[in-house]
């Protein structure tokens, strides 16, 4: 056995006795074992398995684990989420909400493309989202509906609803006052439970509670739309709240009997004009001060 | 090859039994390698942390190339920061109290050689020789240990043994 193989066998701890002998015999022998023997001094420092495990676990335990920081990012992406999506969805699913000021009045183009015409200071109230599952809106005032042909047509009010499925109609509902009249098509009016069906012409009157019958309606859409406030035997102090609405003024009424009935009619454009037309048939006189008016008999 | 019964070792005592079969390992080997300025013990434990946080990933069998490849970046990436000088704790053999102080001297010397001779040794070399001298780990173990082959330690323990001793002679 050469000397380099005897040396490899005496590193590998693979020496048997025979070949010990052989080794010890070597001339550098004395050399080798002084380098062993120094070397056994670099000993890493003593690692204590036990004590530095409990170290470990103690530091793992205190650290959360991975898999709850996977949680609780998750977590934050999917509020993130909710968030976005909260308020997508609330943003589409509001109602939408039209206002008229006095002596004001505006068109709007509902989401299938039906028409309603808005008198002065009245609220229109609709939800673009549900408006393919459910055609409704929630009017407060008085409005001129033309209707897009398909399903149910719901207008909700105070006093009653008024359902249709295409046509031309207008409602109006001012405090204990509700009308509607219809003038194409076909309407039903639910007023206390009770239905009331209405074709071209017809109108559905409730005053102060009570119902009462009018004439047909020759005309083919509301005067109102045609700037012109008209009544037939209606009492004064309707005719002097549409006034108010549509000129932006408030009256004042001196000794005049309010629930005395008038027929007639007032223009939008001019306030003078309007004001002779609802006084002189009643033998009234008017002044004006800014923006009251008051009336007094002769 | 046998198919391991685990596929991660995200259990308690599998992690527990891995660290007692590879931690002292991984702490020597890093100590031979880097020498103790930048705590070894220190990195073993982290390495074993980063062991733990991604237990999920792991089978039993990769646990060990993880540890030491793990350790051995962690220590180089400590290396990096400062250019350290390679100290060995000694631990000093207890000497008789009859030595001449001659031979005290001589003795001294001596340890001053070696210790040079050591840090002038590849890393390779150093660790794969302390290992077998220092530990008594057969040439087998340490292949294992490295995932080299065993005639590749026998070829660094060899080598370096061989440069030892010419250094020594030199110096």
């Amino acid at each position: 056995m050469t000397r380099e193989e005897l040396i490899k066998k005496w590193l590998d701890h693979d020496l048997n006795a025979e070949e010990l002998v052989a080794f010890k015999m070597l001339k550098d022998y004395k050399a080798l074992t002084m380098l062993d023997h120094s070397v056994k001094s670099y000993k890493a420092s003593e690692f204590n398995t036990s004590k530095n495990l409990e170290a470990l676990m103690s530091t793992l335990e205190s650290k959360p684990s991975k898999s709850i920081n996977w949680f609780s990012a998750v977590m934050k992406i999917a509020a993130v989420l909710v968030i976005c999506f909260g308020v997508y969805f609330y943003s589409i699913t509001r109602d939408t909400t039209i206002n008229t000021l006095a002596s004001n009045k505006q068109t709007i183009t509902l989401p299938d493309a039906s028409i309603a015409e808005l008198n002065a200071l009245s609220t229109l109230r609709f939800n673009d989202y549900s408006w393919d599952e459910q055609r409704e809106v929630t009017l407060n005032g008085e409005a001129f509906f033309k209707v897009a042909k398909g399903s149910r047509f719901d207008v909700k009010t105070t006093s009653g609803i008024v359902s249709v499925l295409g046509t031309q109609f207008n409602v109006k509902q001012r405090d204990d006052y509700f009308e509607v009249t219809c003038y194409e098509g076909k309407v039903g009016v639910t007023f206390d439970n009770n239905i009331t069906k209405l074709l071209p012409g017809d109108s559905f009157f409730i005053l102060d509670g009570k119902f009462i019958a009018t004439e047909k309606e020759n005309q083919s859409v509301p005067s109102w739309l045609e700037n012109t406030s008209r009544f037939k035997s209606i009492p004064y102090k309707e005719v002097i709240a549409e006034f108010e609405r549509q000129h932006n003024v408030s009256v004042e009424l001196q000794n005049i009997d309010a629930s005395q009935l008038f027929t007639g009619s007032f223009t939008h454009n001019d306030i003078e004009i309007a004001l002779k037309s609802i006084t002189l048939p009643l033998h009234l006189t008017y002044s004006k001060t800014d923006n009251i008016i008051t009336l007094k008999r002769e | 090859m046998p198919k391991p019964i685990k596929d991660n070792i995200c259990e308690e005592q599998l992690f527990s039994s891995l660290y007692k079969k590879y931690a002292a390992d991984l702490n020597n080997f890093l100590y031979y390698k880097y020498g103790s300025v930048l705590s070894p013990k220190d990195k073993v434990q982290e390495a074993f942390i980063k062991l733990w946080e991604n237990c999920g990933k792991i089978t039993p069998n990769k646990a060990k190339s993880f540890l030491f490849t793990t350790a051995n970046n962690l220590m180089l990436n400590a290396y990096a920061h400062q250019k350290v000088v390679r100290k060995f704790e000694q631990i000093k053999p207890k000497s008789s109290t009859n030595e001449s102080p001659e031979f005290l001297m001589q003795e001294e010397e001596y340890r001053k050689k070696l210790e040079k001779a050591i840090s002038n040794l590849t890393e390779a070399q150093r660790v794969a020789f302390l290992m077998n001298r220092v530990e008594g780990k057969r040439f087998k173990e340490i292949a294992a240990l490295l995932d080299i082959s065993t005639k590749a330690v026998e070829k660094r323990i060899y080598g370096a043994l061989k440069k030892l001793r010419e250094d020594i002679d030199e110096l």
